[in-house]
């Protein structure tokens, strides 16, 4: 946005610093490594698909599975009802898989090629243990401050370098705990059984035109498995980065909770700036149990493209939780700032009966990013909780929508749903648009919607104010609180974008 | 002649190609009904209608029973005008500024992409043996217009425009009772500078009628529109209302209330664009659901970039399952593109609140009694302003309602 933008007086001068920060011209992950890259041959066909197979070393049943889905996949159209506008990807003209050529997963951490450490170290992720231990590279300690606390987060980083996991780290520690983390392609040669149980049981193979893409040509991802009773020693996370040109990443990620466990997992993306459009259609499916818990963080940097609107990720994505447990909790927090078009809605089943969905979304679009992101809470059992938080920002030319599903089953008796959701339009060339569903079928259902202004209570303001605080100091004090609804629920280990984003509030919103 | 074929035609839709085409329709029918073709009859796979499934609800075109005329009783001082399903009878005498009058080679039908079964009526209004029917208000008309539409056999279109002077005013009410397997009305209004109309609408149609009122309006600076609408739905009923503020400081209200019982359908939809500053929507929509009913609530604001600024918009709806089983669907809409408005929009549903059930029932109100007392309260506020001379009738109508589902 240019700095003569005229912006209404009401809107707080750090939210506008905040967005402005966040412009392409700022977009410190842009840089490209050079390596060696194996490709397979550009285009989606049978073949594409049994090569990436192959690659893997899949077991049959696999191959089978994404075949299936590519034949479904053809008969599909692509969704249109987003308030996106792009040019349609040509399916044929991009690669579905590119790898570092010296192999995939590495035997040791001192085997993956030194570029690629680089790149991770550049972008503030270290991937040696006895660094992240010693506390030498930045994240952990960035993370810490954010915190405001002494102890240091340990967290274990599984590396997904365009289309292979080249790095899982903490792997050994955690096996000690019985957690399996590990990329999905070793998952399935290392623990068919388990993947073959979950894997398309929340996201069906057919679920929608980009998760069945996904289905077919998935190349890697995490998965998670948590056993009954153990809580999760330490933080998961998985780092994207697409680096290869003309290549689509297709990651999928499974988490699974047994009964009475917990984990808390973060995924962060970035991708160099190029001028071409590239595709992520990632599948991400979470399975709570009985009494289990899952927690579920993104920041999401993928390049935006240029102010004008050149390049930048297509990120349409699935990600869907299933409560399938009494008393199961899934939460998603999603700090989203990156790429130029976005189509997300990380939703929640609750299935098991006093089963608990959270969503929490703090999305800023700039340039000519388009956003239409949101959620689904479907409730099925009895006592079934939702809440919803989502606070969108709109700078530059850019549209962001807010689009959600709260849908009430006959059966779910006492159901209840919290759903607020602010905009904030800065400047007068950006659109802020509000697009949720309710769907009721329980007179003993509660749901609340709220999308107001958000107006400071008078109350607040003169409690905060008769302490001796100045005005302004009391609704710098006040609007902080308002954000850090959403930002209280993020690990921040990657997360320095979401750091400044702290200083964001949607006073002046429009609705 | 020659139209656009529809695509897989169910035979309601080859019915209205037949009914269309033994017109002889005037070039702007003719653009409607190529516009109707492009979606056909509306369906769950079209965004706009993913609750409301025109097309499976009318698989074809047939005389059905319908719903008795609920008797409302007119201000003496009204005008009547009365469609029987195919024409119109219009009073001889009719009060100084009021000018009512047929006309053939209507203007074309500007939003018939948008409201697919507005095109559709607009269309077939020769088949009706009535061109469409212009209404124009030239002075503040004292006496309030009524139009009342019943009857058709297996289907009934019409087309009213109604043209609101520069400082003029219509009191207006209009009753839709029924009486063919599938309607398409589509009324249209114009509101001058400084105009106002008042509009109440009452519906009613039995559970095997489907039924699609569609109304534009289109409001110059500091002109005011008042709509208040109460709905009883039939197997589909679909109460459309797509309003523009074209010039400085219009003003909107549009209230409605939906009673829905085992087996009926209402949806309302209401679209409004705030093209010029200063504009000002209030809606307030209320909605009580039978089991097996279906009340369904879109609203939508937009507010299109520097035209819309200062815009000022507030909308809620509220509705009541009165036992489970009941679907309530809405989806309350905000399209900004101004950084300097207020748009506001709040949506709750489920029961009544067991506080306001308990107090009176300590002051010795029987429960059913109790219960009833306040759906009706509920119910009744969105009605306050609907035309005096129907006001409490209608109050009287969502009572009876009440009394039918065993509230008390």
């Amino acid at each position: 946005m240019p700095d003569d933008v005229r912006v209404k007086d009401s809107i707080d001068k750090g939210t506008v610093a905040a967005a402005k920060a966040l412009e392409s011209e700022n977009y410190s992950a842009g840089f490209k490594t050079d390596i060696e890259t194996e490709y397979a041959p550009k285009g989606l066909n049978e073949e594409v698909i049994r090569f990436i197979s192959e690659k893997k070393g899949e077991p049959s049943w696999m191959l089978d599975w994404r075949l299936q889905a590519y034949e479904r996949w053809q008969t599909m159209d692509e969704p249109d009802w987003a308030k996106v506008d792009y040019e349609k990807v040509d399916y044929n003209d991009i690669y579905y898989y590119a790898a570092p050529k010296q192999g995939a997963k590495y035997e040791s951490i001192d085997d993956v090629p030194k570029e690629i450490l680089e790149t991770y170290e550049k972008l503030g992720i270290p991937l040696r243990e006895a660094e992240v231990l010693l506390g030498v590279e930045g994240a952990a300690d960035t993370a810490a401050e954010a915190r405001g606390g002494d102890q240091k987060p340990r967290v274990a980083v599984d590396a997904v370098f365009d289309s292979v996991s080249v790095a899982t780290t903490f792997r050994k520690e955690l096996e000690k705990a019985g957690v399996i983390f590990m990329s999905i392609s070793e998952a399935l040669r290392e623990h068919p059984d388990l993947v073959r149980k979950y894997l398309g049981s929340v996201v069906p193979q057919s679920d929608n035109f980009f998760a069945t893409l996904n289905s077919a040509v998935f190349s890697d991802g995490t998965f998670v498995y948590v056993p009954e009773g153990v809580r999760c020693p330490m933080e998961l996370s998985t780092y994207f980065r697409m680096n290869a040109e003309n290549t689509g990443q297709f990651e999928r990620t499974l988490i699974v909770a047994d009964k009475g466990s917990y984990v808390s997992y973060l995924e962060g993306c970035t991708a160099p700036m190029r001028d071409e459009n590239q595709l992520h259609a990632a599948v991400v499916e979470l399975v709570a149990l009985e009494d289990a818990e899952i927690k579920y963080s993104t920041v999401q940097n993928w390049w935006p493209g240029d102010e004008n609107g050149k390049g930048g990720i297509f990120n349409f994505v699935t990600k869907r939780g299933d409560c399938r447990g009494a008393r199961s909790k899934i939460s998603w927090t999603q700090v989203e700032t990156g790429s130029a078009v976005t189509w997300k809605y990380p939703s929640c089943i609750l299935r098991g009966d006093d089963s608990q969905g959270e969503f929490y979304s703090i999305a800023v679009t700039n340039g000519r990013q388009m956003a239409d992101t949101g959620t689904k809470m479907i409730h099925l059992g009895k006592n079934t909780r939702s809440r919803i938080i989502s606070k969108g920002i709109s700078a530059g030319r850019s549209d962001n929508t807010y689009r959600g599903l709260v849908s009430i089953n006959k059966k779910a008796e006492k159901a209840r749903n919290f759903t607020q959701c602010d905009s904030l339009l800065i400047g007068g060339d950006c659109g802020a648009h509000t697009v949720p569903y309710v769907e009721n079928r329980r007179a003993d259902a509660q749901l609340e919607h709220e999308a107001t202004t958000t107006k400071l209570s008078e109350d607040q303001l003169f409690y905060a104010r008769q302490r001796g605080l100045g005005e302004e100091e009391a609704v710098a004090l006040l609007v902080n609180g308002f954000v850090r609804e959403v930002m209280q629920h993020l690990p921040m280990e990657f997360a320095v974008e979401a750091q400044s984003l702290l200083k964001v509030s949607l006073e002046g919103s429009v609705g | 002649m020659t139209t656009t074929a529809l695509k897989n035609p169910s035979e309601a839709e080859r019915q209205l190609t037949d009914l269309f085409s033994q017109q002889k329709p005037e070039a702007s029918q003719k653009a409607a009904f190529e516009a109707f073709t492009r979606s056909g009859l509306p369906h769950r796979r079209m965004e706009q209608w993913k609750w409301t499934d025109v097309r499976q609800a009318v698989s074809r075109l047939a005389t059905v029973d319908t719903a008795a005329d609920t008797s409302i009783e007119l201000p003496s001082d009204a005008i009547e005008l009365r469609f029987d399903g195919s024409a119109w009878t219009i009073p001889d005498k009719l009060s100084e500024g009021l000018k009512i009058f047929a006309k053939s080679g209507g203007h074309d039908f500007a939003q018939a992409d948008a409201l697919p079964l507005g095109a559709l009526a607009s269309s077939m209004t020769g088949h009706s043996g009535e061109d469409m029917l212009m209404i124009e208000v030239s002075a503040k008309v004292d006496q309030p217009l009524v139009l009342t539409y019943h009857g058709g056999g297996a289907a009934a279109f019409s087309r009213v425009v109604f043209v609101v002077r520069k400082d003029c005013h219509l009191d207006l009410f209009e009753h839709y009772s029924g009486g063919a397997g599938f309607s398409a009305f589509l009324a249209e209004f114009g509101l001058a500078e400084n105009a106002s109309v008042d509009r109440t609408v009452l519906q009613e149609s039995s559970r095997e009628e489907v039924t699609a009122i569609t109304t534009t309006a289109h409001l110059d600076a500091k002109a005011t529109f008042k709509q208040t609408a109460l709905s009883f739905g039939g197997k589909l009923c679909r109460m459309e209302t797509r309003l523009e503020h074209q010039g400085e400081g219009a003003e909107a209200t549009l209230n409605g209330a939906y009673l829905v019982a085992s087996g009926f359908h209402t949806d309302f939809t209401t679209h409004v664009t705030h093209g010029a500053e200063s504009c000002v929507t209030s809606q307030l929509t209320k909605g009580a659901v039978a089991d097996g009913g279906r009340g369904v609530f879109q609203g939508k604001f937009l507010v299109p970039r520097t035209v819309g600024q200062f815009t000022d918009a507030e909308m809620q709806h509220q509705a009541l399952l009165l036992e489970n089983g009941a679907e309530i669907f809405a989806k309350p809409e905000l399209e900004i593109y101004a950084d300097d408005v207020e748009c506001e929009h709040g949506n709750t549903s489920g029961q009544l609140d067991d506080d306001a059930l308990f107090y009176m029932q300590q002051r010795g109100i029987p429960k059913p009694e109790a219960r009833a007392l306040l759906t009706e309260a509920f119910i009744a506020e969105a009605l306050g302003d609907a035309l005096k001379g129907v006001r409490d009738q209608l109050i009287e109508a969502t009572r009876r309602f009440l009394r039918n589902q065993g509230s008390n």
